[in-house]
């Protein structure tokens, strides 16, 4: 019967184009389109009045990457960003982890209140949680301060870490630690020989979905931040919003591309190498 | 025939006169209900209103192209941008018979001679706002920059300061307190700036736009660079919460910052009769104290001053006199390689 197999084949395959073309044309026009203008930008010249100079009179120029590669400032911005972005993404980690393991122990009745609670706060808009905690740090005098940016970054992004995790450990198979338990394991060689290196997934997951908003975010920093609380975030806002020169953002936009992807690449190959062992 | 082109007409018309709306895009809470109601009794049409909270969102919004507003309130520096891009309509001083109540000092602004397209409506100084009741403890002065730029004052206000998170407007304040112009483009005087700003960074809390009317109010703050209105709101907000301490604010002595804001017609406009009629409403000393009234907007119409609440009128911070109102300059726009400059001077000083 090759003939039917064949129609199967290619309704098959048809079905799979059609799953597969919305998200693939999302992609395309809000990632990919952008972010070749945004390449593309990076290489102009910024116009009289904001946007780019025309492209007949002044054509392409490497101006804003000369002017972004000469400087070790925006270098120094740059690394400054990721330490902070992998301060937050630690500490969501160190406090998303015990709640997320306390919730899939909790019986399952409560399980969905519990989820509930944790996206709760989305009810209420962002800045005014922000200003709350304005409030809350104002008398401790931490407010204005680089802790205060801290703080800020993880409150908002810790439901994105807690969420995947909770995904993660709902799925492992209680069996796995009985046996490990039967085996003698104690508490922890239980936790750190099944429980973690089965989470791993979720673990990277939620620190991706951690890790890349908190380097792009400029609300944080701008409002609970002091004087010396510059983030590239805000960096690249201030040349399109402030500064009116769109190439100057754009390639520093480009490079905080190029930078993430460098360190997702590493972080891919470093699991895939263990996986490997 | 005839009929059926009539009834064509009519059917045209209709919808033609119950569209008699003024599309105006300004800046939040600049219009008083009370004088909006006022104005579509008078004129018989609605008036509809957008609103941004900056010149950049309000001209990068038009170059996205939107279009169908009749009116724009931008500051002094866009006018002369919009004049420049060709998108503004040339306005008819014919229909404009309360043009005269503008004072002299804004008839003939560098950024359209003659008033060829813009209207001033209002003007905000940028200037220092301070907890008069704890300057009067510490014993600081008042009316000048040093308050903000010299250790010697700052020392006894570490961590009480905030300045305006503006590269324009800090560098503006460094300048005019170096003896500069605050458009004054020389390098040299620009790191100069920089490197006073740097010297009064340590003891400043943050840069701040908006979060200084709240913190000035409620005490956490002491001094804060700023724009006049907020520095009015901050004032009536400590009143209002009986505070046991006074705001105040005033012109620093060597010179500031000063915004006008005017009414221009967006060459996309579908209404530039209601736009005229609604101008010269405005131009009304009547029309044109509200937004004094309002906010403590500084008013450039000679004819409102009457109509303006003695406490509003009174206050020289709002309504300076002629030797003050000299020393006071517009921001103009800079070329694009100064910009770029300047956002290099204006990173280091964040991140030092």
């Amino acid at each position: 019967m090759p003939a039917s197999s064949s129609r199967t084949d290619r309704s098959a395959r048809l079905t799979r184009w059609l799953v597969t073309l919305p998200p693939a044309l999302f992609l395309v026009v809000f990632f990919l389109i952008p972010a070749l203008i945004m390449a593309a930008a990076s290489f102009r010249e910024p116009g009289e009045f904001g946007g780019l100079a025309p492209l007949a009179e002044r054509g392409f120029s490497l101006d804003a990457y000369r002017f972004v590669l000469d400087d070790v400032i925006y270098a120094w911005i740059l690394a400054k960003s990721f330490a902070v972005a992998g301060l937050t993404t630690l500490l969501c980690l160190v406090l998303a982890y015990p709640l997320a393991v306390l919730i899939v122990r909790s019986p399952k009745r409560r399980r969905d209140l519990l989820v509930l609670l944790v996206i709760l706060p989305f009810a209420s808009n962002f800045l005014i949680r922000i200003y709350a905690w304005m409030i809350i740090l104002g008398p401790l005098d931490l407010l204005y301060s680089p802790v205060a940016v801290i703080v800020g970054m993880v409150y908002v992004h810790l439901p994105f870490m807690i969420l995947p995790l909770y995904t993660n450990l709902e799925k492992h198979d209680p069996a796995l630690l009985e046996a490990a338990q039967d085996l003698g394991a104690g508490g922890w060689a239980r936790f750190w020989c099944v429980t973690w290196p089965l989470s791993l997934p979720g673990v990277l997951s939620g620190s991706a979905l951690v890790f890349i908003p908190v380097l792009g975010m400029f609300a944080v920093p701008e409002l609970l931040g002091g004087t010396g609380d510059l983030l590239i975030g805000n960096l690249i806002k201030e040349q399109f919003l402030d500064n009116r020169d769109w190439p100057l953002g754009a390639a520093l936009s480009l490079l905080l591309t190029l930078a993430v992807l460098a360190v997702a690449g590493l972080s891919s190959a470093l699991t895939r190498n263990r996986g490997q062992m | 025939m005839r009929l059926a082109l009539l009834v064509l007409l009519l059917a045209l018309a209709a919808p033609a006169r119950a569209d008699d709306t003024l599309h105006l895009y300004i800046w939040n809470n600049y219009i008083s209900p009370e004088t909006a109601a006022r104005f579509e009794a008078w004129c018989g049409c609605r008036l509809k209103q957008d609103y941004y909270s900056d010149n950049e969102e309000m001209l990068a919004k038009l170059e996205a192209g939107a279009a169908g507003y009749d009116l724009l309130v931008p500051t002094g520096n866009a006018v002369h941008t919009l004049i420049r891009k060709n998108e503004l309509q040339a306005l008819d001083h014919q229909r404009l018979q309360h043009l005269a109540n503008i004072a002299t000092a804004f008839a003939d602004p560098w950024y359209d001679p003659g008033l060829r397209h813009a209207v001033p409506y209002a003007t905000t100084v940028t200037l220092l706002g301070f907890n008069a009741t704890k300057l009067a403890e510490l014993g600081l002065p008042t009316d000048s920059w040093a308050l903000i730029f010299e250790p010697a004052h700052l020392q006894k206000l570490k961590g009480k300061v905030t300045v305006l998170n503006s590269q324009r407007e800090l560098m503006a304040a460094a300048l005019r307190y170096l003896g500069h112009p605050v458009n004054d483009t020389d390098p040299d005087h620009w790191r100069a700036a920089r490197d006073l700003i740097l010297r009064a960074k340590p003891y400043w809390a943050t840069f701040s736009n908006s979060t200084y009317i709240k913190d000035l109010a409620i005490g956490n703050i002491w001094v804060a660079h700023g724009y006049s209105n907020d520095m009015f709101r901050a004032r009536a907000d400590a009143r209002a919460a009986g505070r046991p301490f006074a705001i105040g604010f005033a012109i620093p002595r060597e010179g500031a910052v000063l915004a006008v804001d005017n009414f221009v017609i967006h060459k996309s406009a579908r209404r530039p009769d209601l736009a005229h009629r609604f101008i010269d409403f405005m131009l009304r000393g009547e029309n044109a104290a509200d937004v004094s009234n309002l906010i403590g907007a500084g008013n450039p119409n000679r004819a409102a001053l009457p109509y303006i609440r003695p406490e509003v009128a009174g206050e020289t911070a709002l309504f300076p006199p002629p030797e003050t109102l000299q020393r006071l300059e517009m921001l103009r726009d800079l070329e694009p390689q100064q910009r770029r400059l300047m956002s290099r001077l204006w990173t280091e000083i964040k991140v030092k």
